[in-house]
C-alpha cells in the first residue's frame, strides 16, 4: 500500500479542503435554513453529547472495575458493545451519518494519498465514531487510574482497535455502495443481506438452548465462545492490555500484531476500493462496451384505475426510482427484518418475561407501530431525490397538490405491504390477533399516517435536502427535519401507547378503535387542509427548493 | 393590424437583497419570430428567463405570455409553452424513453400519444440506441437533447431554452436546429439565450440585449445594426468601414465590452 504521510502538498491540499467545509459552513448560515440546521445540529449533538458521557462514565467505571480486580481480559465487555455500537448505528440511522461524498475531488490535482487520506479523515467525522472515540478514551482513563503503568500501551491498543473500527466502517460502506450500484451485485447483496437476516433468528434459539442451562454447562459454553472472540478485533485488544498486564509481554505483542495485521487488511479492502474510484471507475447500469441494446417497442406509462394521468405519471416515477435504490430498498426492508428479529429473539430468548409473550395480543399494534417508523425514511425529503426535476415539476403545467398526493400515495402503498407483512409476521408468531386489537392498530395507523404525511410534505417543502438515492450511509434529510421528524414519531407513539394502555386497564379496545377514529378524521382533515395549501407553498418556497436541489 | 405579442413583460424586475438583477425590462416578442436574448454573464438573461417560465417570482412587473398574465394564469400559459431550463429539469433515475413518456403526460397527452411522441423524439434525437439507459448516465449533450425533446413533446406554442447549444456536439446542434427552425416555420416562437453568437445570428430574425439587468437593445437584427453603426467602435471590434455589421460586432457596440488581449496572466503558457 502507498505511504501515507502527508507530504507539504499533501497537507495544504487537506488544510484547502478543510479551510472549504468551514467556508461552506459558515456560508450556510447566511440563510434562516442554515441557522436552523446549525440548532437542530446543535440540540441533536447535545443528545449524542449526555449518551455518550453516560456510556463513557459506565466505560471508565467498568475499565477500572476490571482492571484493579485483575481481571483486565473482562475489558472485552466493553470493547464489544463499542466495536457493534461503531459498526451498526451508521447502517441503522443513516440520518445522522454523513458518509462524505469526496468523488467530487478528483476533478484535481490530488494524489492518491491526499483522496485516501480525505477519504478516512472527513468520513470519520460522524457520531459513532464520535462516541466511539470517546468511549475508548474513557476506557483508557479508566485503565490509567487503575494501573498507571500501563497507560502508553493501552493508549497503543485503543489506538489501533479505532483505526481498525474507522477502516471497517469506512470499507463497509464502500463495499456496500460499489455493490448496489449495480442491478446484478445488488440482486446478490439482497440475497446476502436476508441470509444475514435470516441467520439473526438462531440468535434467539441459541441463548434460549444455553440459557436454559446450569452454570457449568453454561460455563462451558463461555469456555468454547472465548477463544473465538479473542481472535477478533475487540478481543484481540482486550487480550492485548490483559497478556501485559499479567506480564505476558511476548503473548500480549501477538494480539497486537494481529490487531494491526486486522486493521491493515480493513485499510487494504478500503484502499481497493478507493483506488479503483480514483482510476474514475464507472458503476452506471449501461455496458461500456459500444453495443446498442435492442430496440424496445412502443412502451405506454402506467394507467391506474381511478387516477388523474399527472397522478399515476408521478407515482409510477415514484415507484421506478425506488426500484433503482438499492440504498433506499435497503432502507424500506430493515424495519421488517429489525421487527422479525426482534420478535423471534424476544420469544425465544425470554419467554417467562418478554411483554410480547405475557401480551401477545400486543404483538400486532406493536408491529404495525414500528412498521410507521420506516415512513420517515421517504416522507420527510419528498423532493431531495427529485434533484434538478424539481424545476420540470414548476415548469410542467400541474399542481403541487397533484404532485405532492401521488408521492403521498406511493408512500400509503409501501406502508400498506409492510404492514400487511407485519400481519403475516404476528401470525406466524403469535398467532391471529384479535379483531378488536388488530382493529384498534389499524385505526391508529389511520391517525398517525396523515400526520407523519403532512408534517413530512411541509418539512419537504421547508427543509429539502438534494440526495443521491444510489449512495449508501449519508444523510437522507436535514437536520432540522430528523430531529422534527424524531419529535413527531415520539409525540405519536407517547400517544397511541397510552390510548392503547387505557383500553387495556378498561379492558375493551373497542374504546381505543372509537378515539383512533376520531382522532384520525381530526388527522386527516388536517392532511386535506395542508394538501390544499401545498401549490401556495410550493410557489413561495420556490426559489429555495430550486436552489437547494439543482446546487451541483 | 400588428398582432399582439406572444411575450410581453412590463417593468419586470428582480432584485436579489442588493442586487437588481432586472431592473424594468420591457420585452415584446411577435408570434412567429426566433428571438435571441443577448447579454454579457451575470447580465440578468437566466433570471429574465425563469421569470418568464414561472420558475422564479418576479419583485416586481407584469409578464404576459400569449395574452394571459403570468401570475394569474401559471397553468394555462405553462400548457402552452416549453421550457429547457438552465440547469435542463432532468429525472436522472429514469431512462430516455421513461422521462419523455412522464413529461408528455405531465403536459397533458393521453398514454398512447406519449408514448408515441417519445419514440418518435428519442429516434429524431438519435437517442433511441440505448433504452435501457438512465438519464443520470447520458453524456450532457445527450442530456440536452433529451431535455429539449421533452420541452417539445407537447408541441407547444412557445418554446424557452437556456443555452441550448451548449455542450452540445456539432451534429447535434444541427440537428436541434433544423427541428426549431421547422417550428418557427410551422407558427411557433421561439425565445433562447446563447453566448454563441454565430448561432443566433444564423437563427433569430430578432434580438435583445441586456447589460447589468437593463434591456439596452431591442429589435430585428437590421434595426440593432443600424442603431450601432453610428457607434465608435470599442476595443477589440474589427469592423471594416462600409462593411456590414456582424452580431458579435453589434453585441460589443451595445454592451461596451472591450477584449483583454495583452499584458494580463503573462504567466499563462
Amino acid at each position: 500500500m502507498t505511504d501515507l504521510t502527508p507530504t507539504l502538498h499533501t497537507r495544504g491540499q487537506l488544510a484547502a479542503m478543510a479551510g472549504l467545509r468551514c467556508r461552506l459552513f459558515f456560508n450556510s448560515l447566511r440563510t434562516r435554513r442554515g441557522k436552523m440546521e446549525l440548532v437542530s445540529r446543535i440540540i441533536v449533538s447535545l443528545a449524542f453529547t449526555v449518551a455518550g458521557l453516560g456510556g463513557a462514565v459506565g466505560m471508565g467505571l467498568g475499565a477500572w472495575y476490571f482492571v484493579s480486580e485483575s481481571k483486565p481480559e473482562y475489558l472485552a465487555l466493553l470493547l464489544w458493545p463499542v466495536f457493534l455500537f461503531w459498526q451498526v448505528f451508521p447502517v441503522m440511522a443513516t440520518a445522522f451519518t454523513n458518509n462524505p461524498d469526496s468523488s467530487d475531488l478528483l476533478r484535481f490535482p490530488l494524489s492518491y494519498r491526499s483522496y485516501f487520506l480525505v477519504r478516512v479523515v472527513y468520513g470519520a467525522f460522524d457520531p459513532a465514531t464520535a462516541l466511539g472515540s470517546l468511549w475508548l478514551t474513557a476506557i483508557l482513563l479508566g485503565i490509567t487510574v487503575a494501573r498507571p503503568a500501563l497507560f502508553f500501551w493501552a493508549a497503543l491498543i485503543l489506538i489501533t482497535f479505532a483505526a481498525f473500527n474507522i477502516f471497517l466502517l469506512q470499507m463497509v460502506f464502500a463495499w456496500v455502495e460499489r455493490w448496489l450500484a449495480q442491478r446484478r451485485t445488488r440482486e446478490v447483496m439482497g440475497v446476502l443481506f436476508i441470509m444475514l437476516m435470516l441467520s439473526f433468528q438462531l440468535i434467539g434459539p441459541a441463548i434460549e438452548h444455553f440459557g436454559g442451562r446450569s452454570k457449568p454447562q453454561v460455563q462451558r459454553w463461555i469456555e468454547i465462545v472465548k477463544p473465538v472472540q479473542q481472535v477478533l478485533p475487540p478481543g484481540l485488544a482486550a487480550d492485548a492490555i490483559a497478556q501485559v498486564s499479567h506480564s505476558e509481554f511476548m503473548t500480549g505483542w501477538s494480539s497486537f500484531v494481529l490487531l494491526t495485521v486486522l486493521a491493515m487488511a480493513m485499510a487494504s479492502l478500503l484502499h481497493l476500493r478507493l483506488r479503483a474510484q480514483y482510476r474514475g471507475e464507472n458503476l452506471s447500469e449501461v455496458r461500456a462496451s459500444g453495443k446498442k441494446d435492442k430496440i424496445q417497442g412502443l412502451r405506454m406509462g402506467w394507467s391506474l384505475p381511478g387516477l388523474p394521468t399527472v397522478i399515476s405519471a408521478v407515482l409510477e416515477k415514484e415507484v421506478r426510482y425506488l426500484a433503482r435504490s438499492g440504498p433506499m430498498l435497503l432502507t424500506l426492508i430493515m424495519p421488517i427484518f429489525v421487527l422479525v428479529v426482534f420478535r423471534l429473539g424476544g420469544a425465544s430468548a425470554t419467554r417467562h418475561s418478554s411483554f410480547l409473550m405475557r401480551a401477545p395480543d400486543m404483538a400486532f399494534p406493536v408491529a404495525a407501530g414500528y412498521t410507521l417508523l420506516l415512513l420517515t425514511n421517504l416522507v420527510y425529503n419528498n423532493f431531495g431525490g427529485d434533484a434538478g426535476g424539481i424545476q420540470f415539476f414548476y415548469a410542467a403545467p400541474v399542481s403541487f397538490r397533484q404532485i405532492v398526493l401521488a408521492k403521498n400515495l406511493t408512500h400509503t402503498a409501501i406502508l400498506v405491504c409492510d404492514i400487511a407483512i407485519a400481519w403475516l409476521a404476528v401470525i406466524f408468531l403469535y398467532g391471529p390477533p384479535r379483531l378488536d386489537v388488530a382493529l384498534a392498530s389499524l385505526t391508529g395507523v389511520l391517525f398517525a399516517a396523515p400526520l407523519n404525511l403532512t408534517l413530512g410534505n411541509l418539512l419537504s417543502l421547508y427543509s429539502p435536502k438534494k440526495i443521491d438515492y444510489s449512495a449508501f450511509g449519508r444523510q437522507r434529510a436535514s437536520q432540522t427535519t430528523v430531529l422534527a421528524s424524531l419529535g413527531v414519531q415520539i409525540v405519536l407513539m407517547g400517544f397511541g401507547i397510552g390510548i392503547f394502555v387505557l383500553a387495556r386497564i378498561l379492558g375493551n379496545y373497542w374504546i381505543a378503535v372509537l378515539i383512533f377514529l376520531c382522532l384520525a378524521a381530526i388527522s386527516i382533515s388536517i392532511y386535506a387542509l395542508t394538501l390544499r395549501h401545498m401549490d401556495r407553498i410550493a410557489v413561495e418556497r420556490r426559489e429555495a427548493l430550486v436552489a437547494e436541489l439543482c446546487r451541483a | 393590424m400588428e398582432a399582439a405579442p406572444t411575450i410581453s413583460t412590463q417593468g419586470l424586475t428582480r432584485r436579489f437583497g442588493e442586487l437588481l438583477a432586472v431592473d424594468n425590462v420591457n420585452l415584446n416578442v411577435s408570434p412567429g419570430q426566433f428571438f435571441g436574448f443577448l447579454g454579457p454573464n451575470g447580465a440578468g438573461k437566466s433570471t429574465t428567463i425563469k421569470m418568464l417560465t414561472g420558475l422564479l417570482a418576479p419583485s416586481s412587473g407584469r409578464i404576459e405570455i400569449l395574452g394571459l398574465d403570468l401570475e394569474k394564469n401559471p397553468v394555462d400559459v405553462k400548457r402552452q409553452i416549453g421550457v429547457v431550463p438552465e440547469g435542463m429539469a432532468l429525472f436522472g433515475r429514469l431512462t430516455g424513453s421513461e422521462f419523455l413518456n412522464f413529461a408528455g403526460r405531465m403536459y397533458g397527452l393521453d398514454r398512447e400519444t406519449a408514448a408515441k411522441r417519445s419514440a418518435e423524439l428519442l429516434d429524431f434525437m438519435q437517442l433511441a440506441d440505448q433504452p435501457k439507459k438512465l438519464v443520470t448516465d447520458y453524456s450532457h449533450g445527450m442530456q440536452k437533447k433529451l431535455a429539449m425533446a421533452a420541452a417539445v413533446i407537447h408541441g407547444p406554442k412557445v418554446l424557452f431554452l437556456d443555452e441550448p447549444f451548449e455542450g452540445v456536439d456539432a451534429i447535434a446542434a444541427g440537428t436541434l436546429k433544423s427541428m426549431l427552425q421547422g417550428m418557427i416555420a410551422r407558427g411557433a416562437t421561439i425565445f433562447l439565450t446563447s453566448h454563441v453568437l454565430e448561432i443566433v445570428e444564423r437563427l433569430c430574425s430578432h434580438v435583445a440585449i441586456i447589460q447589468k439587468g437593463k434591456l439596452v437593445a431591442q429589435g430585428s437584427l437590421e434595426e440593432l445594426r443600424a442603431g450601432v453603426e453610428a457607434q465608435t467602435p470599442v476595443a477589440g471590434d474589427d469592423a471594416m468601414p462600409g462593411e456590414k455589421l456582424t452580431l458579435e460586432q453589434i453585441f460589443l457596440r451595445t454592451v461596451g465590452g472591450t477584449r483583454k488581449t495583452e499584458q494580463e496572466l503573462s504567466w499563462l503558457g
